[in-house]
Parts: structure tokens; sequence; C-alpha cells
């Protein structure tokens, strides 16, 4: 970025390079990462609407009168008001409490997903990507398998195969979603592996477990928590898409996705309901508002973790 | 080059066969019996085992599962792809139905969303900082923010519904003018949804490009700066823009599963998901292996075509 113009965040990471030149501000390399990230605008808007979102859906019972589940026959679809801030349901359910019990689990399943294939997909590529050997050319060929199957067409099979509840759909996502894991903590790995701290740590007899997951990890970490990030939010999206086509968590159970779907039956839209807007529409704009928030502070963290945009 | 394309293609082979073995196996796990979805309620109730053991043999159902998978390689070998078994008609008769219209809407989707993502990437780096590129920005980021069948939604709700410029799903009726009424909606939906990754691929690519040094050169040539970005900064940024479009062919059929059902295209999405409710397996597997063939194909196809875009790459 030399002979470009300085961009307003540039200038702002000028700024704090010259303070922590000056000795006013520590030079610890996550102080400087947290710093660039609260003078990015947007990440810091992303992780206020965050916060907000998951306070409450965690706190649901603080914020909401009444019950997900207990549905009246008396006030079906009925329209915004008081009582009910954003209506009910086609059951008679309060569509308010209804959101933020179901942004509990579609935080859930979003957030639990990521963090699984993260977890299995970071610790075989580090581990296994430093070792290499038939181990290693077993699980790319079986990363590339999976990553033949278009993504949508697999999830589908795997759900019509084990059926439809929370924890197989985590599941499945953990399973359709390791493998970008493994391939990029892999190719970190492979070519940390060439550093010399790591073949200093080889010459002092150091174990490779404790190489590869105490050395190598936290070189490698930026680029995974950016990639656990996004793919949270792609996961959240993906409920909600598989919601529409009747493949998602049990329609009993409130997600973000099974309460938009009310719209649509069995893939087509249910014309006749449109106008109810309220059924539909704020929990939309919820899911896009947490989407949003999450994109946001994955691309906020994704330059603060670059060292090459600082100065 | 002829040399690696052939190996890579013969390399497919045993990967296909895995897949569709998995796929296979799959079918096969899935919780109830396929002769549920075929003979309605009250008639199975009457029908005697020996019947039912007679029907499933007719149709092919009997018989060990790895057996079936056998037969049913051997059969897709010789090119044929089996019956449907819920009305007994060809499966690749039915696909030639289904394909054009899945073709055609992700054909275009693909055009719109390549078009204006690379447009717009382009002009997003080459407005670095200023208020354009922070709009793109923002405006890349909702766009992925949304899910695909409420954009869908809110489309139809605006421009079939409200200002009634175009009908609600369906495909045209032959005439031209009419076909193109009827696809642009999904086609439009479908490409900006994908609009927001190519642009950003394209801005980051052209951000890199016009950092190198035979940029540098070519300014300090003293060409006009329009000649600098065109020729010499979004030539070389395009090599990973089709790359990335390379990778999304496939993604393009699998992806227009949802707008496929939102706007009622009748195309493989819509087939395959109603396929796979009543387990018709033939169709699955048809559509199964149409599907990983292009994932092979496409991502030979990018190796090939970064070798012949940039110079530098030498394919091994």
């Amino acid at each position: 970025m030399k002979n470009t113009k300085k961009t307003a965040l540039d200038r702002k990471l000028d700024k704090i390079r010259v303070a922590e030149e000056s000795g006013k501000l520590g030079t610890k390399l996550t102080n400087r990462t947290l710093r660039k990230l609260t003078s990015n605008k947007l990440a810091v808007f992303g992780a206020i609407l965050f916060v907000v979102i998951c306070v409450l859906c965690f706190g649901a019972p603080l914020f909401t009168r009444y019950s997900p589940t207990e549905f009246s026959l008396t006030e079906i679809q009925a329209k915004p008001s008081l009582a009910h801030i954003f209506g009910t349901d086609q059951m008679g359910r309060d569509i308010w409490s209804r959101m933020l019990y179901g942004g509990r689990i579609s935080i859930i399943v979003g957030l639990g997903s990521a963090l699984g294939a993260a977890l299995l997909g970071v610790t075989l590529g580090m581990y296994v990507g430093y070792l290499g050997g038939w181990v290693d050319k077993i699980l790319m060929k079986l990363a590339d398998i999976f990553m033949s199957i278009p993504q949508m067409v697999m999830i589908i099979i795997i759900v019509a195969l084990v059926g439809q509840s929370l924890q197989n759909l985590i599941i499945i996502f953990i399973l359709t979603g390791w493998p970008s894991m493994y391939r990029m903590a892999r190719s970190k790995v492979l070519s940390l592996r060439e550093e010399e701290f790591v073949q200093s740590l080889r010459a002092f007899g150091i174990s490779r477990t404790k190489i590869a997951f105490k050395h190598m990890l936290p070189n490698a970490l930026g680029p995974i928590v950016v990639n656990i990030t996004l793919s949270t939010a792609m996961f959240i999206l993906q409920e909600a898409s598989l919601s529409v086509l009747n493949y998602g968590v049990p329609m009993e159970l409130a997600t973000w996705g099974n309460i938009i779907s009310v719209i649509t039956n069995s893939g087509t839209i249910r014309f006749d309901w449109l106008d109810k807007w309220w059924m539909w529409l704020p929990c939309s704009i919820m899911l896009i508002l947490f989407v949003l928030s999450i994109n946001f502070i994955g691309d906020g963290m994704r330059d603060a973790s670059d060292p090459t945009q600082i100065g | 080059m002829l040399n690696f394309t052939l190996r890579k293609l013969i390399g497919m082979i045993p990967m296909l066969i895995i897949i569709t073995f998995l796929i296979y196996w799959g079918i096969e796990l899935m919780p109830g019996d396929v002769i549920d979805f075929l003979i309605p309620m009250d008639q199975l109730a009457e029908m005697s085992a020996e019947e039912i053991a007679a029907f499933k043999a007719a149709k092919g159902l009997d018989g060990p599962m790895i057996v079936r998978y056998l037969s049913w390689l051997k059969d897709v070998c010789t090119g044929n792809l089996g019956f449907s078994l819920q009305n007994n008609m060809p499966v690749s008769e039915l696909m030639m139905q289904k394909l054009p219209a899945t073709i055609e809407l992700s054909l275009a989707a693909l055009i719109i969303s390549t078009v204006l993502g690379i447009l717009l990437g382009v002009v997003s780096a080459l407005k670095k900082g200023k208020i354009a590129d922070n709009v793109l920005t923002v405006a890349g980021m909702i766009g992925v923010a949304i899910p695909q069948f409420l954009f869908g939604i809110f489309c139809i709700i605006l421009f079939c519904l409200q200002l009634n410029w175009f009908p609600v799903g369906q495909r045209g009726d032959g005439g031209l003018l009419s076909e193109l009424h009827h696809l642009f909606l999904p086609a439009f939906v479908l490409g900006i949804s994908q609009t927001a990754g190519v642009m950003r691929y394209s801005r980051s690519s052209m951000l890199d490009s016009m950092n190198r040094d035979y940029v540098k050169t070519a300014r300090a040539k003293g060409l006009p700066e329009w000649k600098v970005n065109m020729y010499h900064g979004f030539r070389v940024a395009c090599t990973p823009v089709m790359v990335l479009i390379g990778f999304r062919l496939p993604t393009l059929i699998s992806g227009a599963i949802v707008i496929e059902n939102i706007f009622q295209w009748p195309g493989v999405g819509r087939w395959f998901t109603d396929a796979i409710k009543t387990q018709n397996t033939p169709i699955i597997m048809s559509v199964g292996l149409f599907m990983v063939l292009m994932v092979l194909l496409s991502s030979l196809l990018v190796d090939v075509l970064t070798a012949v875009l940039d110079p530098r790459v030498k394919l091994s």
C-alpha cells in the first residue's frame, strides 16, 4: 500500500503506530490487534449489535412476557399490539418471545457447528498436516471427496438419512464444515513447518504434539478465528434455507429459520400470508442483522490480524 | 497440458465410484421402505408378502445393496440412467426436460454475477477508501447477510405483486420474449446474491495487481491512467477472478435448489428434492452423479485455465 492514497483507517493505524513508538501504549501483539479492531467503526458496530442480540436471546425470560410454546386459540395471527409487540402466529404464540427463544437455538447451531468444525478440522490439520505421511494423504482425499459433493445436496441427503433433530443438524454442519478448516490449517502448517523457530524447537527435542499445538497453533490463529466467525454466519443462513425446504430443525422447535419459513409451504411461497408481515418480517430482519454483525466482526478481525495492514 | 488433463480425467474415475457408492449407501440407509412411496397405503395393506416381493423384483429393488449398486454402475457405463420408480419414465428423458431449465437459470445468474461483480469490484478498488468503495463494501456485506430465499420473496412482493412487472414463477411458454420475461427475476435474484463474493474477490485481486511493479512501470512510461488500469491492472487481476468463477460453476446448480423452489422453477433442483422425499433412487443417483461430475470437471477446468491465463503457473 505504499503509493496508494491513505484511507481514514490507514491514518488511524498510523496514529496507533506513532503512539506505540513513543512509548504511550504497550506493544504486545494482542494489544495492537485489539486496538486495530476497535478503530474499525464497522467492527465496533458489529460487536455492539452482536452483544445486544445475544443478550436479548440468552436473557429471553427478562424481555418477554410469554412462553414461546404457550398457544392461545383466541388470539390466532393477531396483529402487533401492546400485548404482543410483534403479534402472534398461526397458533397464537407470541412472536417476539419465539424470536428471542428461537435465536438461542439458531445462535447455538451456528456457533456450535462452526466451533465443532474448527475443532475437528484444525486439530487434524495442525497435527496430521505437520506429521504428513499416509494419514495425511487419506484425510486430504477425504476432504476432497467431502468438498466434491455440493454442500446443500450432502446436507439434504444426510438429513433424510439420520432424521431431523437439533443435534443431527449440528453434527451434519460439522461434517460438511471440517474439510475447509482442515485444508486451511494444513496449508498454514506446511508453511510454518519450514520456519526457523520450528526447526530449532525440533533440534531441542521438543515433542511434535507440543510444537504443533503450543507453538504453531498460535501463529495460525488469526485466519482460524476469521474462518470461525464467517462460518457461523454461513451456518445460520443454511439453517434458515433448510427450514424453507423442510429439512431443518423440526418445526415444533422455534428457530429463526422455522419462524421465517411459515411464509413458505414446502418451498413455495404462501401468498395468502404475505400481508401478515409480522409473522415473518421482524424475525427476518433480526436474522439479517445478526448475520451482518458477525460479518462485520469477522471482516474487522481479518484486517486486524493482518500484519501487513499497519503503517 | 494434454498429459496433465488425461491423468486428471483418469484420476476422477475412482473418485466418482467412491462418491456415488457413498450416495447409494446413504439412500439405502434412509428410514422407511421405498415401497411405501410407490403403492398407496390401502393397496399395500391388502398385498401379500409374495406380491410385494414380486413387485420389488420387477422394479429391481431386491437383492443385496452391493449387487444393485454394481448393476446401476454397469447401466450408467452403458449410458442407461435407469427409470424413475414413480412413473417408469426413463431418467435420461426426464433429465433432458429439467436440465435446460436449470442451465438457463444458472447461466443467466452466472453472467449477471460475473459482469456486475467484476465491474463493481474494479470500481471499488480504483476508488479505494472513498465513499463509493465504502458504500459498495457495506452493500456487499448486507447482500451476503440476506438469505437467498428471503431476497427472492422480497423481490416477488415488490416486482410481481406490487409493481406487476413480472409473472410469479414458472417457466415461459416457448416464445423468446415470454421465456426472458419469466427468467429475469429468478436469474436476477440468484445472480445478485452471488455478486457480493465476486465483487469482494475482484476488488482484492485488483488492489493486489495495482501495487505490482509492472503497473508502476506502465504508469512511469506515461500511459494514460485508464490504459494502465485496464491493460495492466485488470488483465492480471482477472486470473483469480476466473478461478473463483470456475469454482462457482457447480454451486450454481446446487445453489439453485432454494431459488427453484421459491420461484416454482421446473429445474433439476426441485426435481431432486422431490426425489429424495420419495426415495427415488435412480433420480437421486443420476442428479448426484451429474453434480459431482460438474464439480470435478470444473476444478480441472480451473487448473487448466489458470495455466493458460498465467504463464507463471506450471501444471504438474
